[in-house]
C-alpha cells in the first residue's frame, strides 16, 4: 500500500516534470534584436522553404503564389490540419507580428500566445535556420500583400487535438543536429543547408516512426504518402541511380532522366528550387549523393 | 477432325480478342496519347542531354527536336482523352476524371504546352544557354498539367 502511494507520488512528479519539460520554449528577445532583413535576400529564403507551397491557396500559380491565405488541407494519421492565413492582414493574418513572433513560430513552434504548433508547421527542419535568415524572411513576408480570408480549425481528434501533447513530441523529436552529420565541402554544407533547413526535404521523403518523429537512420529513403496514395520515392544515391547533372536539370526543369516529368508535391518543390541560383540546385545535388545509401 | 478442332480453338481465340476489345473502348484512345506524350519525352532526351552537356550542342538536332514537340503540342487535344478513358475505368490509363471535369482548364493547358513549346523552338535554335534557359518553362508546361491530371505512379 505505501508502495503503491509511492508509486502514485513518484508518477506525478514525473508527469509534472514532463509536462514542465514540455512547456513552449520560445527564443529570448535578444536572439533577433539586432538584426535588420534584407526583403530580397528573404525572397530566396521564402522559395527555399516553401512558404507558399502550403501557405498559398489552394490550386494557386504564379501571383496568387504570393497571396498567403491559406486553406489548403494536409490529411495525416493525426487528423487533417488546414494551413492558417500568413498574409499580411493584421486581423487574419500576421500583418502584427513581431520578428520575434516569426522567429518561434517557425524555429520553435511557438506561437505569440506561448501555445505549441503542430510539427505540420515544419519548425523542426527550420530549427536549424540562421536567424539572418529568418530576419530576411520577415522582411520579405512585409512587402506581400494582405488576404483577409479568417482561417480555418484543423480537424483533429482527441488528444492530438490538445496542443499540449505537442511539448512531449518536441522533446523527443526537435534536434538541431543535422541528419546527414559531420564536415562536408562547402558545397555539399550549403546544400544541407538548402535540403535540411529549409526545404525540409526529409518531411516528405523520410519515413516517420509511430509517434510522427522522422526516423533520421532511414534519411530520404522514401515514405508513404500522407495523403494516403502510393509511396514517396527513396532518393538515396544508389536507389535514385542519377548523376548530379541528372538532380540538377530535374531541379531546374522537372525532367527525369528519361524525360517524364515530375508529378505530385514534388511539384511545387521543383518551382521553388528553380527560382533559386543554379548553384543553390548543385549544392543540393552534391548533397543528396552524399547521404548514406538506404535499400 | 484434328483441322475442326484447330478452327474451334482459333476462333474461341480470336472469339476472346474481340471480347477484350469490345470491353476495352479506350484502348486506342490510350494508346495514342502515350504514344505522343512518349515522343515527346524522346525529343526532350535529346535536348536534355545537351543541357547536361552530356552530348555537345547542336543547334540543327536542338531546333528539329523542338519542332518535334511543338508539332505534337499542337495534335493534342480531346480526341484522345475521350470521356471516360479515366484511371482504374481504362486499361492502363492514369488519367484523372478533372480532365472532364475540368475540361476548359485542361483545354488551357494544352494551348500553355503550345505557348511554351514554341517558345522554346526559337530558345533550342539559338544557343545553349538559351536552351537551357528554356527547359524549364517546357518543363513547367508538362508539370502543371501532369499534377492536375495524371494520377502519380506507384
Ligand atoms: C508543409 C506545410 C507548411 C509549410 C512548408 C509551412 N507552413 Fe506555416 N503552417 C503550416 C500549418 C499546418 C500551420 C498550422 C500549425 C498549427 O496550427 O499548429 C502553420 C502555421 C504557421 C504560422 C502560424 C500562423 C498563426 O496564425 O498562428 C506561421 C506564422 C507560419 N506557418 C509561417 C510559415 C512560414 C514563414 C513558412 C516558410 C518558412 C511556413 N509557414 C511553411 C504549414 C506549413
Ligand atoms: C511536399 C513533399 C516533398 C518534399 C518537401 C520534397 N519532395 Fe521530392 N518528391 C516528392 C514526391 C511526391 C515525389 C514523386 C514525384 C512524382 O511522382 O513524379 C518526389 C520525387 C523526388 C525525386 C525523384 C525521384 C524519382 O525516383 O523519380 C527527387 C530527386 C526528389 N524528390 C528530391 C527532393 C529534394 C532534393 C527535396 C528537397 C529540396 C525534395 N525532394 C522535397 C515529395 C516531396
Ligand atoms: C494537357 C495536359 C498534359 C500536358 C501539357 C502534358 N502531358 Fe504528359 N500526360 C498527360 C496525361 C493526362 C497523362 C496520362 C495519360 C494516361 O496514362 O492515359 C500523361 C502521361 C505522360 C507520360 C507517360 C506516358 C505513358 O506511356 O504512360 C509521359 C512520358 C508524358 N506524359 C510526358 C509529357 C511531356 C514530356 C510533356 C511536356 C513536353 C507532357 N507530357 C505534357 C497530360 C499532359
Amino acid at each position: 500500500m505505501r508502495i503503491m502511494r509511492w508509486l502514485v507520488v513518484l508518477g506525478l512528479v514525473g508527469a509534472g516534470g514532463l509536462y514542465v519539460l514540455a512547456r513552449p520554449a520560445p527564443l529570448a528577445a535578444a536572439a533577433v534584436a539586432d538584426l535588420t532583413g534584407d526583403a530580397a535576400r528573404g525572397e530566396q529564403v521564402f522559395w527555399a522553404s516553401g512558404c507558399a507551397s502550403c501557405h498559398a491557396a489552394e490550386k494557386a500559380e504564379g501571383e496568387a503564389m504570393l497571396v498567403l491565405s491559406g486553406g489548403q488541407r494536409f490529411p495525416s494519421d493525426f487528423g487533417t490540419f488546414i494551413a492558417p492565413n500568413i498574409s499580411q492582414d493584421p486581423e487574419h493574418g500576421i500583418g502584427n507580428w513581431t520578428m520575434l513572433d516569426l522567429a518561434n513560430a517557425i524555429t520553435r513552434g511557438v506561437s505569440p500566445e506561448g501555445e505549441h504548433y503542430y510539427p505540420a508547421l515544419p519548425y523542426a527542419s527550420y530549427a536549424k535556420m540562421e536567424m539572418q535568415d529568418v530576419a530576411d524572411l520577415y522582411a520579405f513576408l512585409k512587402t506581400l500583400p494582405a488576404d483577409a480570408t479568417p482561417s480555418q480549425p484543423h480537424e483533429l481528434g482527441f488528444p492530438f487535438s490538445r496542443r499540449e501533447t505537442i511539448g512531449v513530441w518536441k522533446l523527443m523529436f526537435l534536434s538541431k543536429d543535422w541528419a546527414l552529420p559531420g564536415n562536408l565541402t562547402p558545397t555539399a554544407a550549403r546544400g544541407r543547408y538548402i535540403a535540411e533547413a529549409m526545404a525540409h526535404c526529409g518531411e516528405c521523403h523520410t519515413p516517420r516512426n509511430m509517434l510522427g518523429g522522422l526516423d533520421t537512420s532511414l534519411w530520404l529513403g522514401g515514405a508513404p504518402n500522407p495523403s494516403g496514395e502510393g509511396r514517396i520515392p527513396n532518393i538515396t544515391p544508389a536507389k535514385l541511380g542519377w548523376t548530379a547533372a541528372d538532380i540538377v536539370q530535374y531541379l531546374t526543369t522537372g525532367f527525369t532522366p528519361d524525360y517524364d516529368s515530375v508529378g505530385g508535391h514534388m511539384v511545387h518543390v521543383v518551382e521553388n528550387m528553380a527560382r533559386l541560383p543554379e548553384s543553390d540546385r548543385q549544392a543540393v545535388a552534391e548533397y543528396l549523393l552524399a547521404v548514406p545509401d538506404v535499400q | 477432325m484434328r483441322v475442326l478442332l484447330m478452327i474451334a480453338a482459333a476462333s474461341a481465340v480470336l472469339g476472346s480478342v474481340a471480347v477484350a476489345e469490345e470491353e476495352d473502348p479506350f484502348a486506342d484512345a490510350v494508346e495514342m496519347r502515350h504514344g505522343l506524350m512518349l515522343q515527346m519525352a524522346t525529343d526532350l532526351g535529346k535536348v536534355g542531354a545537351m543541357a547536361k552537356e552530356e552530348t555537345p550542342y547542336d543547334a540543327a538536332v536542338a531546333s528539329k527536336a523542338a519542332a518535334n514537340i511543338a508539332a505534337i503540342a499542337s495534335v493534342l487535344s480531346m480526341d484522345q482523352f475521350p470521356a471516360g478513358s479515366e484511371y482504374q475505368k481504362a486499361t492502363d490509363s492514369f488519367a484523372l476524371p478533372a480532365i472532364w471535369t475540368a475540361q476548359d482548364d485542361f483545354l488551357q493547358k494544352i494551348a500553355d504546352l503550345n505557348s511554351a513549346s514554341g517558345a522554346f523552338q526559337t530558345a533550342a535554335g539559338t544557343d545553349l544557354e538559351s536552351l537551357k534557359a528554356g527547359m524549364a518553362g517546357l518543363g513547367g508546361a508538362c508539370a502543371a498539367c501532369h499534377k492536375a491530371y495524371r494520377q502519380p505512379e506507384e
